[in-house]
């Protein structure tokens, strides 16, 4: 025990000379958590509650393509720069040169095309219920113009569909409008009567978005602190491969390793030394991350980490999660024979674990072949089970597979560098 | 130097001895100057390697002697020394340990053994004082005993004034100094010193060698190879000289001297070895 303890001050004296690996380890995750919670909480905002600069073109000759301009000024989603005197190309340039993220052409038979193609299918309707003989000849020679978006090309795939989305609500209500009030219109009607009318937009069914939770209490609402904090904290966690598993190498191949080989069992006490202290680095790593984004992340207008109900869970899939961090840096720093080995694999290795892991991206987005191979990721097992605490409400029972594929993770690392030790006369 | 001298010329020829009366003086030396290690048969041959870095090997180290191995590069010296002090398993053969009148393995001699390497054994990152309490409690060294051995062994060796200084900024002569102060730490009965006082100034040189004579004088023995072939030769009571992994020498300086008619160990090992290259 007295030789535990001082090669545990031995370590810990170490990690403390050791500036730039105390920086990898503790800055490193904590810019990487700040920066992606912020460009992506921005992106959320931008979509969803940001107001989007827009750059509309109206040449149409109608009333309708006003009436769409007013709507997308009143919508809230937009702020609407009105300039008709482009042409469909002129305007594609000033949006890009101006740094709007779409421009909107609506051209000239925009509300011709409406009207027309409505009428169409009113007449239809009216034929349909045998309210009409007419013949639906002026249906088959419909042309429809449509509404034509540039879209800025930085601006990614999502967020366009998200806008179009937006835009073809717009629209789609708008039609809607024009195709009742020329159903009215064809029953003799002047316009639609206000008591329909005001059911028609006062009584439309919305939209409840709730979170599914595994104990069917309230779960909390997903954010960018809520998904960001956990997963990157992983990352960070599995990153100190670069600094254990060089830091294993260095000192195998020291001149101090030659000598404690020579005072058993100083080699074996090293290396459950250095578990012990990186497994407390890891904790720590996990509690400054989670501290920040509970107590930092609302100075930033950024939302607050909501912690688990279960701390104890919390603490347990924590500390599985570092195990399974340091036994894997342990058995990159084994196999390793340079410090440029272990730095390079480790890293890269991490990095793929990381990506298949849903690190990034979640899993369910993947091919599934991707998401196959995603099981042996151990950053996989690792976010399934912070997920599952700090997004689902989970209990013991979701937790299982994290704890039990995490458990062998680390049992089969400790064997293979305990393997790979004895064969080489370390242990 | 003379009782060496005579020990070790009856010592390996039994043969040789045709009197009773000096079979009764040699077996009488014998006695008192118990070998502390027992060396037979020894041999090492390493993994993609087509020839043996020790060769059958058959040595005995006496007790409070100083023992000298020389070879050129490649000889097997590091290799015979890494298999003594249990940092190597040999291929075959055997070492034993004869300490406090118990017959040890090489592992559980381990405790009694200090080792100096060639390369600095230490952590370069940390100060003196906490390499030296962390490789005294490593030995198992009580506190208030390892303080008392660190202040005396920081004085002997002129080092009490940098004791919190990291070693990383320590010069040569200094960090060989240090190297050689955590191998001793442990009081051992056997001293294995590997180039101790290569590339080192002649006051480090003289500090070295000064401590290293008082702990012989206290009973130490020190086995130890070093390519300072003058000062080596005055100071080792007895010398092995090793090529291609075979012990191909083995004597007082004196006696291998009037046996291969040389004037120093230079020439001695010339004529033995060759003026070939040993680049491996």
């Amino acid at each position: 025990m007295r030789k535990l303890r001082a090669t545990l001050i031995k370590e810990l004296q170490l990690l403390v000379h050791d500036k730039v690996g105390l920086l990898l380890m503790y800055a490193m995750p904590v810019v990487l958590v700040f920066i992606i919670t912020l460009v992506q909480d921005s992106a959320f905002k931008i979509v969803n509650n940001n107001q989007l600069e827009i750059i509309v073109a109206n040449h149409d000759k109608g009333t309708l393509g006003d009436t769409l301009v007013k709507m997308l000024e009143k919508s809230g989603t937009f702020i609407v720069e009105k300039n008709n005197r482009l042409s469909e190309k002129a305007l594609q340039q000033k949006g890009i040169t101006d740094g709007k993220l779409a421009s909107i052409y609506i051209p000239t038979h925009f509300s011709a095309s409406i009207e027309n193609n409505s009428g169409n299918v009113t007449k239809l309707i009216l034929v349909e219920f045998g309210m009409s003989e007419d013949s639906v000849k002026a249906a088959e020679s419909t042309t429809i113009t449509n509404l034509i978006v540039y879209f800025d090309p930085v601006l990614q795939e999502n967020y366009q569909y998200t806008l179009k989305t937006n835009l073809q609500t717009l629209l789609s209500g708008m039609e809607n409008q024009v195709l009742l009030r020329k159903l009215f219109k064809e029953m003799g009607y002047d316009a639609i009567p206000e008591h329909i009318a005001s059911k028609m937009t006062g009584e439309q069914t919305a939209i409840v978005a709730k979170q599914a939770s595994i104990n069917g209490k309230t779960a909390v609402v997903p954010n960018a602190t809520q998904h960001n904090v956990p997963a990157w904290s992983i990352f960070a966690m599995f990153f100190m491969v670069v600094s254990l598993g060089g830091n294993i190498v260095k000192e195998r191949n020291s001149g101090s390793f030659v000598r404690l080989l020579t005072i058993p069992p100083s080699f074996s006490l090293t290396l459950i030394s250095k578990m012990v202290l990186y497994l407390g680095v890891a904790i720590s790593q996990l509690a400054l991350l989670f501290a920040i984004g509970y107590w930092i992340f609302p100075f930033l207008e950024l939302p607050a980490l909501q912690m688990p109900g279960s701390i104890f869970q919390l603490f347990v899939v924590a500390l599985l999660s570092g195990m399974a961090a340091v036994s894997y840096a342990v058995l990159i720093g084994t196999y390793a024979k340079t410090q440029e080995q272990a730095n390079g694999f480790g890293a890269i290795s991490i990095v793929i674990f990381a990506a298949i892991g849903g690190i990034w991206v979640p899993t369910f987005v993947m091919p599934t072949y991707l998401q196959n191979i995603a099981l042996i990721s151990p950053l996989h097992w690792c976010l399934e089970g912070f997920y599952s605490l700090f997004l689902k409400n989970g209990d013991w029972n979701s937790l299982s597979f994290s704890i039990i594929f995490l458990s062998l993770f680390t049992i089969i690392c400790q064997i293979l560098s305990f393997a790979k030790l004895k064969s080489q006369q370390y242990l | 130097m003379v009782i060496f001298e005579i020990f070790y010329k009856f010592n390996s020829p039994f043969q040789n001895l045709n009197t009773p009366f000096l079979n009764i003086i040699i077996f009488a030396f014998l006695f008192h100057l118990q070998d502390i290690i027992h060396i037979q048969a020894l041999a090492k041959k390493y993994k993609n390697s087509k020839v043996n870095a020790v060769d059958e090997v058959q040595l005995n180290i006496v007790e409070g002697e100083k023992l000298g191995v020389f070879g050129p590069n490649g000889a097997g010296k590091t290799s015979l020394m890494a298999m003594l002090c249990g940092i190597v398993l040999p291929s075959s053969g055997s070492i034993y340990y004869h300490i406090d009148g118990k017959k040890l393995t090489c592992k559980d001699a381990l405790p009694f053994i200090g080792y100096v390497p060639q390369d600095f054994a230490f952590y370069p990152e940390l100060s003196a004082q906490q390499n030296l309490i962390y490789f005294g409690k490593m030995y198992g060294i009580p506190t208030n005993e390892l303080n008392q051995r660190i202040d005396l062994l920081l004085e002997k060796l002129g080092l009490s004034a940098f004791r919190y200084q990291l070693l990383s900024t320590f010069s040569g002569g200094m960090k060989r100094r240090i190297n050689l102060a955590i191998g001793i730490l442990n009081n051992p009965k056997v001293l294995f010193l590997d180039e101790p006082t290569v590339g080192v100034d002649v006051q480090s040189k003289y500090a070295i060698d000064q401590l290293l004579e008082e702990l012989n004088k206290n009973g130490t023995t020190i086995v130890f190879t070093s390519h300072h072939l003058k000062e080596s030769e005055q100071f080792c009571d007895r010398l092995v000289l090793l090529d291609k992994g075979k012990i191909i020498a083995n004597g007082t300086m004196e006696a291998l001297k009037q046996q291969y008619m040389v004037t120093d160990l230079e020439q001695l090992l010339i004529q033995l070895t060759g003026k070939e290259l040993r680049d491996s």
